[in-house]
């Protein structure tokens, strides 16, 4: 698609627009703008939404929705996801140079003498009829075991993280590019105007041990227009920035400003025949709904107690990991299209032994109740929900092989982990393996870019397909890269 | 998109079917039609093949890049045959039907439609066309057009006019009559200074009835600073400027110094070719003083990976690609960036060509990565650069260390006969002196101490800290001491262990009392006790480095006990340590035991200069140390001055192609020049940025005016002649007026002379062309017919009308609440933003990420001097460019989240709060001139009847509302920290208060039209 199509498009969608409130949509005004009309809480699921671009889905979509709960940092597949006993047998010998030399470090162990290993801290063990193996650090996952995709023969081209997080998100390790959300909302329209269509929430890990941050660009649009940007909910102050009124603005007076606001609005359009002045209008009315969608949505009181209790004891912390998943489960019900949660505190360079099972405690919990609640609703089919981070960690350790204390890993982009639920994927599966260290992907590599081909595959999109013109190339998600994996579809 | 041919419009919803057919037609070409192979297959072979088989690397001989090395072929023979698919071997290859493994290896298979093409090829007899395509639009050399002949010849004000009204009149339109003055005056005000005119200019112009009152304006427009500010814009959005590195760290850096250089040329009207010039390549000019470097600040508005592992060879191959990047774009409205990794698919931009200009810029002395720590991150190479007050208080610092430095000089001549003396005694008192230096023991270390944070590791009292005992193992006996007998002094060693605290010890044995210096290196934290007195404690995050520390103790005599704390926040952690004994060393021990007479000239000088430096009398002393305090005055005022990155060419380099855009993988060398497609540059051009520039200015550019011009006219009609103004090579949209384009781009570059509207690359003669045209000046009120015809206004039969920037936004606001404070330039301000913006950038201890709300008059600054952080941009600055990347075509889009800014930001309910008060203070008594003073400031014009009543009931339901509950009318005029007139009734101060906030929220208001 070039943006001169997607000019003449938008006339069209606007035209559509148009007619809506310029016939119908009048009368709807009127009730929305009256005291009952607005203090209704808006409905799930009843707003009509902004439609597909044409031609769109490509194909009739496994899933149509997608969360991602990030893991920033890179947690350790060594420790979490790929299990190999033979490790153990080698602690303190050098990892081979044969081995090393495929993988690019970054410059904290590229300059490092000697590369002992360290085999995983905790044991792993079998889960599930599927009998996957998973650290026992992960006991909940392990119960959904059975509904995850893992998929251990990742690939990455990044060694430091934000290049990393950047190229998983977004396709490059430059930022700049638009991200998946912003891809796909733009691709496969939204299904409510009282939320945005691609919405982020934050956390840190509780210890706050871990230099990661979130920058705008994970979510961001890129060349795509900045409305396909993903919104981000904060935790303290405002959800969304100016979200609420003035101080001493009530929401009658409110209302009724808006009224006078859209009807001068009416009267300027009838003079000047601008139909921008009809998108204005409409931007208003979205805007006063979706001031009353954000905290009926955060609001999770009406939450049975046994749902809550899923999510495990920090849900009732504001900003915590824990409560992001249960957000996450009461956007995609509303009819967002993609969510993105954003974690930290995996970068164990220097405290693996003391954080990782800490990490895994909080995030471990939340994240199988996530999956169990979508279920739960009927949810989980037409949902993905994508469970990964930026690349891997060494086998070999960062610090003193003996000091518990003060040792960690780096970071490793030439294999890592990561599992995918729901959506079609196929549940129980383990793909990929790698080297007898956890080093160099041996069977099945899955690079960025193919996973990233697959999910869109998964949300109905041909990611070859999936285009727009910016500075006379088209750019797509997966660069000029990218298959699907149909071994990970159901 | 294309208009459709008068009488054969289409209704909207059926055009935008239509369009979508033909897209999807284009997409599958119909067979039947012949294939060329210049358009239609070399492409395909470039895209897919020329990595192997291309000029670089003939893998297995075969070369694929002409149809006559297709048929010669490679080793396994030709690769085509014509008219004979079974027997080309590049078919049998591509599809893989041969069983041989199937090209090209190890990437996507080609299509099958792509696979068709090239066999539809063969079929023809695998020839090339004969004819060359014609010369792309915007390559083809620039000539100024005759300026066509119209039928309205009254209509025409200026050529501009001429050449819009021949394509209306083709199309049988009309061109809109003249927006009515007030609104043209806004328009011209907000497009030439970003800010919306006072009423009283409105009624000055409106009275004025001379026939030039327009062009005055204008004039008066040109002339305003406001002016250079708000084309400063466009360029910083170009030049993705911004006050930070981003990353993680995202260092703050001075890059505002050469925004202010920006704004200042722009208003003195610097020609562009200068303006270029400076940009590309101040520093190698002749003459190049600071204000010269400064200018290639451009250049270095990068982002910049201070990350812990950042690989800087990698991040500086960033750098250049992005200086290549945004050059192409500015300059040449060229996307270079395709052919990092290949020879461009459409434009004929080889990767040869793209080394070759990334050459120009590869000889800059730069590292790649900021060096660490603190509130500031810059990347050498940078100069010193404060404002003409500080650089003149630097040269007063200066000249008072020329004085004192002379001072001492002198006092050393004339009193040499009583320094001889104070010498002699020195050396008779050393020469009795047995205890000569102290004796240091090796190291011992214990550690890490572990706790939840680094502050905790800091703080706590780990069990050395309370006595040592080299004997101890702490923490049930995991932790115990160990001698470092290796560690040396003068060098670093690294200690591992996150939030955790290292304690090092040695003892220090001297015979008598004397005082030595310890020179330390910490990452992160360090606390040092001597015998059990803390002398040194510094709660800081950061790399470690030789001599962050200097702590001067004095030693007892006998044993003493130094011990450090070393406390990690994360990363790495380290240490460095040595110290200067006040002891005499050995050499120079030697000296004083020879007798004077038998030293030679050379250890006398020597033994002297010891002397005076190390053990001066007090005379001496004291005026050493008025040096010394004059130093560090100027020392100190230094590192406060800003340090501004620029360009150099210090560090020649070789320039490799780079294979798949690979840093690792360099490939053959190149070296500086221009794409080999455009014309060459003239001989003797310098083969350095120089050179670069010249060529870019140079007659025979095709592009540089057409680009230049292209996106003057895109900021005044909201979009350019050339629609895609970042790209018009082959797959950027041709231009609806390509003639109109030429003649600007002539007229703009042309010295003046052969036409009166040559500009001679001023800006703003070519600026004060495009506005004082009939074409801008038009209504931009829409009929059916041009909404039907026209819907995107490509033809211009009426003004352009769109949303305005939100900076625009913000400023008008602020000015027409009487809130702005209009100064020029200086640090970037830190305006209302949403609580704890920046709060999720404070993950290291390295510095505080507050958001550092400005206080005063620096909250109301214009918003092209507010703080541009790169990970995280302004929250109310919505649509605008977060600076990351080069951006030269403004997105608009419309979300309710930006309606939600302007409801509720604390910029507009306080401007809001501000212009009632301002209303209320007025001349105007009635409610409904107060209503229209309110209307007419923010809007321009008067309201009409209708519209006053809409605003009445708007004042009428606020005053009911805040009179029901008084209290809410005191919350609704408290926000912002602007005083507050309390003599103001609040009922009535806050209803207007409501109004305004109502009125900043028109779409006329958020609109130009």
């Amino acid at each position: 698609m070039t943006p001169e199509f997607e000019d003449a498009l938008q006339l069209t969608r606007r035209q559509f627009f148009g007619r809506t409130t310029g016939g119908i949509g009048i009368a709807a005004l009127a009730a929305l703008l009256t005291r009952d009309g607005l203090a209704q809480p808006p409905t799930p699921g009843k707003s009509r939404g902004t439609p597909a671009l044409p031609g769109l889905p490509h194909r009739p979509p496994a899933a149509k929705r997608m969360v991602v709960c990030w893991q920033g940092g890179a947690p350790s597949h060594v420790d979490l996801f790929d299990d190999k006993p033979g490790l153990y047998e080698r602690r303190g010998q050098q990892v081979p140079d044969s081995v090393r030399s495929k993988a690019r470090l970054s410059t904290m162990t590229s300059g490092q003498r000697s590369y002992p290993v360290l085999p995983p801290i905790r044991p792993f063990r079998a889960y599930g009829q599927s009998g996957m193996r998973l650290s026992e650090l992960l006991p909940h996952l392990g119960s959904i075991a059975d509904d995850l995709c893992l998929i251990r023969s990742l690939r990455t081209d990044a060694v430091n993280h934000a290049p990393g997080v950047t190229f998983f998100l977004t396709g490059s390790q430059i930022p700049g590019r638009p991200s998946m959300g912003a891809w796909v909302t733009y691709g496969l329209g939204s299904l409510t105007e009282d939320l945005p269509g691609f919405c982020v929430l934050t956390s840190t890990d509780q210890g706050k041990t871990c230099g990661q941050l979130f920058y705008d660009y994970y979510w961001g649009s890129g060349f795509l227009p900045s409305k396909y940007q993903g919104v981000r909910f904060r935790s303290d102050g405002e959800p969304v920035p100016y979200l609420k009124n003035p101080d001493g603005m009530s929401r009658a007076l409110r209302e009724g400003m808006l009224k006078d606001i859209n009807d001068l609005n009416r009267k300027r359009l009838t003079e000047y025949g601008d139909p921008e002045i009809e998108t204005r209008i409409a931007q208003y009315e979205m805007a006063f709904r979706m001031q009353i969608s954000v905290p009926e949505l955060l609001d999770i009181k009406t939450e049975p107690a046994a749902v809550l209790e899923m999510y495990g004891p920090d849900v009732h912390r504001p900003g915590s990991y824990a409560r992001n998943c249960l957000l996450a489960r009461r956007l995609l019900e509303r009819g967002v299209r993609f969510v993105q949660l954003m974690h930290s505190g995996w970068d164990q360079h220097g405290n693996l032994g003391t954080q990782l099972a800490i990490q895994c405690r909080d995030t471990d919990q939340p994240t199988a109740a996530l999956v169990k609640d979508l279920k739960q609703r009927g949810l989980l089919d037409e949902t993905i929900v994508l469970w990964g981070a930026e690349f891997g960690r060494t086998p070999f350790v960062q610090g003193d092989l003996n000091n518990p204390n003060g040792y960690g890993r780096d970071h490793l982009g030439s294999c890592f982990s990561l599992w995918a639920a729901g959506g079609g994927f196929r549940g129980g599966l383990t793909y990929g393996e790698t080297d007898d260290f956890c080093y160099n992907v041996a069977r099945d590599p899955v690079p960025v870019h193919d996973l990233q081909a697959t999910l869109l595959h998964q949300l109905g999109i041909d990611h070859t397909r999936l285009t727009y013109r910016y500075q006379g190339r088209d750019f797509r998600l997966t660069d000029v890269f990218g298959n699907v994996v149909p071994a990970l579809i159901a | 998109m294309r208009i459709a041919p008068p009488g054969r419009t289409l209704p909207l919803p059926i055009l935008g079917a239509v369009l979508l057919i033909c897209a999807l037609a284009s997409a599958q070409r119909p067979p039947s039609r012949r294939v060329d192979y210049d358009r239609d297959i070399a492409p395909i072979l470039k895209a897919h093949c020329y990595v192997c088989h291309g000029a670089a690397s003939a893998q297995g001989g075969l070369r694929v890049d002409t149809p006559e090395l297709l048929l010669r072929g490679g080793v396994s023979g030709p690769a085509v045959v014509p008219r004979n698919r079974a027997k080309s071997l590049l078919l049998s290859r591509l599809t893989g039907h041969d069983g041989k493994p199937r090209m090209p290896l190890g990437f996507t298979p080609l299509t099958d439609a792509r696979i068709a093409r090239i066999g539809a090829w063969i079929d023809q007899g695998a020839v090339r066309s004969g004819k060359p395509a014609p010369v792309h639009w915007a390559f083809a050399p620039l000539r100024r057009p005759t300026i066509p002949v119209v039928r309205q010849r009254a209509w025409v004000r200026n050529p501009i006019d001429a050449f819009v009204l021949a394509r209306l009149e083709k199309a049988g339109l009309h061109p809109s009559p003249p927006a009515d003055r007030v609104t043209l005056l806004r328009r011209v005000t907000f497009d030439l200074t970003g800010l919306p005119p006072t009423p009283e200019a409105v009624d000055a112009f409106v009275a004025d009835r001379s026939p030039d009152a327009y062009e005055k304006a204008v004039d008066r427009l040109l002339a305003s600073p406001h002016y250079g500010e708000r084309m400063a814009f466009p360029w910083l959005d170009a030049a993705r400027y911004a006050d930070s590195n981003g990353f993680q760290q995202d260092g703050d850096t001075y890059q505002y110094v050469w925004r202010d250089w920006v704004v200042r040329v722009l208003n003195a009207d610097l020609p562009f070719d200068r303006f270029t010039y400076l940009q590309m390549a101040g520093d190698l000019m002749p003459e190049a003083g600071p204000q010269e470097q400064l200018a290639t600040g451009f250049h270095r508005c990068h982002l910049l990976n201070g990350e812990g592992g950042a690989i800087p060879e990698e991040q500086r191959n960033v750098i250049l690609f992005d200086r290549v990047d945004v050059t192409a774009t500015t300059w040449l409205g060229l996307t270079l960036s395709c052919a990092q990794c290949h020879d461009h698919k459409y434009d004929p931009i080889t990767q040869r060509d793209y080394y070759s200009f990334l050459a120009y810029f590869n000889q800059v002395p730069e590292s790649g990565v900021p060096p660490g720590g603190g509130q500031y991150r810059i990347a050498e190479p940078a100069i010193t650069m404060g404002s003409d007050e500080e650089m003149a208080k630097l040269r007063r610092l200066e000249a008072e260390v020329k004085t004192a430095r002379a001072d001492e000089d002198a006092y050393r001549e004339t009193e040499s006969a009583a320094l001889a003396t104070a010498q002699r005694a020195w050396e008779d008192e050393r020469r009795r002196d047995t205890d000569v230096r102290p004796q240091w023991s090796e190291w011992y270390t214990v550690g890490p101490f572990v706790a939840d944070t680094f502050d905790a590791a800091f703080d706590r009292v780990f069990p050395p800290e309370i006595g040592v005992d080299l004997t101890t193992a702490y923490e049930d006996g995991k932790l115990p001491w160990k001698a470092r007998p290796e560690w040396t002094d003068g060098r670093s060693y690294a200690l591992t262990g996150e939030r955790s605290a290292f304690y090092l010890y040695r003892t220090v044995r001297t015979g008598r009392p004397r005082s030595v210096i310890l020179f330390l290196g910490s990452d992160d934290g360090i606390k040092v006790w001597l015998n059990g007195k803390p002398v040194l404690s510094n709660r800081v995050t950061r790399g470690v480095a030789p001599d962050q520390e200097k702590v001067a103790v004095d030693l007892a005599a006998g044993e003493n006990h130094v011990l450090l704390k070393i406390v990690n926040g994360g990363g790495p952690g380290g240490f460095h340590f040595r110290s200067l004994d006040q002891g005499v060393p050995d050499d120079i021990l030697a000296l004083i035991r020879t007798p004077e007479t038998e030293r030679t000239p050379e250890s006398s000088a020597k033994l002297r200069r010891y002397f005076l430096e190390n053990h001066p009398p007090d005379e001496l002393k004291a005026r050493r140390q008025r040096t010394r305090n004059a130093e560090q005055v100027r020392n100190d005022f230094v590192k406060t001055l800003p340090r501004v990155m620029i360009l150099s060419d210090a560090q020649p380099r070789k320039t490799r192609i780079l294979q798949r855009g690979n840093y690792e993988m360099p490939g053959e060398e190149v070296t500086p020049a221009p794409p080999a497609f455009l014309p060459a540059p003239p001989d003797g051009t310098p083969k350095d940025r120089r050179g670069l520039a010249a060529w870019l200015l140079d007659a025979r550019n095709p592009l540089t005016a057409r680009v230049q011009v292209n996106r003057y006219w895109q900021l005044f009609f909201g979009q350019g002649l050339a629609k895609t103004s970042e790209n018009l090579g082959l797959r950027g949209e041709p231009p609806t007026h390509p003639e109109l384009l030429d003649w600007l781009a002539v007229t703009f570059r042309q010295p003046g002379g052969a036409s009166p509207y040559d500009c001679g690359w001023s800006i703003k003669r070519l600026v004060r062309l495009i506005v004082t045209s009939a074409t801008y000046r038009q209504s931009s009120r829409t009929t059916p017919l041009l909404r039907r015809r026209d819907p995107e206004n490509r033809l211009l039969a009426r003004g352009a009308r769109f949303r305005l920037p939100a900076a625009f936004l913000r400023d008008s606001a602020l000015a027409t609440s009487g809130l702005l404070d209009a100064r020029l330039g200086g640090k970037p301000v830190y305006p209302y933003q949403p609580k704890g913006i920046w709060d999720g950038l404070a993950i290291t201890n390295e510095r505080d990420f507050t958001y550092p709300q400005s206080g005063g008059a620096d909250l109301y600054r214009r918003s092209l001097y507010t703080f541009q952080r790169r990970t995280v941009a302004p929250a109310n600055m919505f649509d605008a460019s977060v600076r990351n990347t080069c951006q030269v075509r403004p997105s608009l889009t419309n979300t309710p989240l930006h309606a939600l800014t302007t409801l509720n930001d604390t910029t507009w309910t306080e401007a809001s709060r501000a212009l009632a008060e301002r209303t209320l203070h007025g001349r105007a008594v009635a409610t409904d001139a107060r209503l229209a003073e309110i209307f007419r400031r923010v809007c321009g014009r008067r309201p009409h009847r209708t519209e006053l009543a809409i605003l009445r009931r708007c004042l009428e339901r606020s005053r009911t509302a805040f009179r029901a509950d008084p209290k809410t009318a005191d919350a609704f005029l408290s926000i912002g920290d602007s005083p507050r007139d309390r003599s103001l009734d609040p009922v009535e101060h806050a209803a207007y208060a409501s109004v305004c906030l109502a009125v900043y929220n028109l779409d006329e208001a958020l609109t130009r039209e």
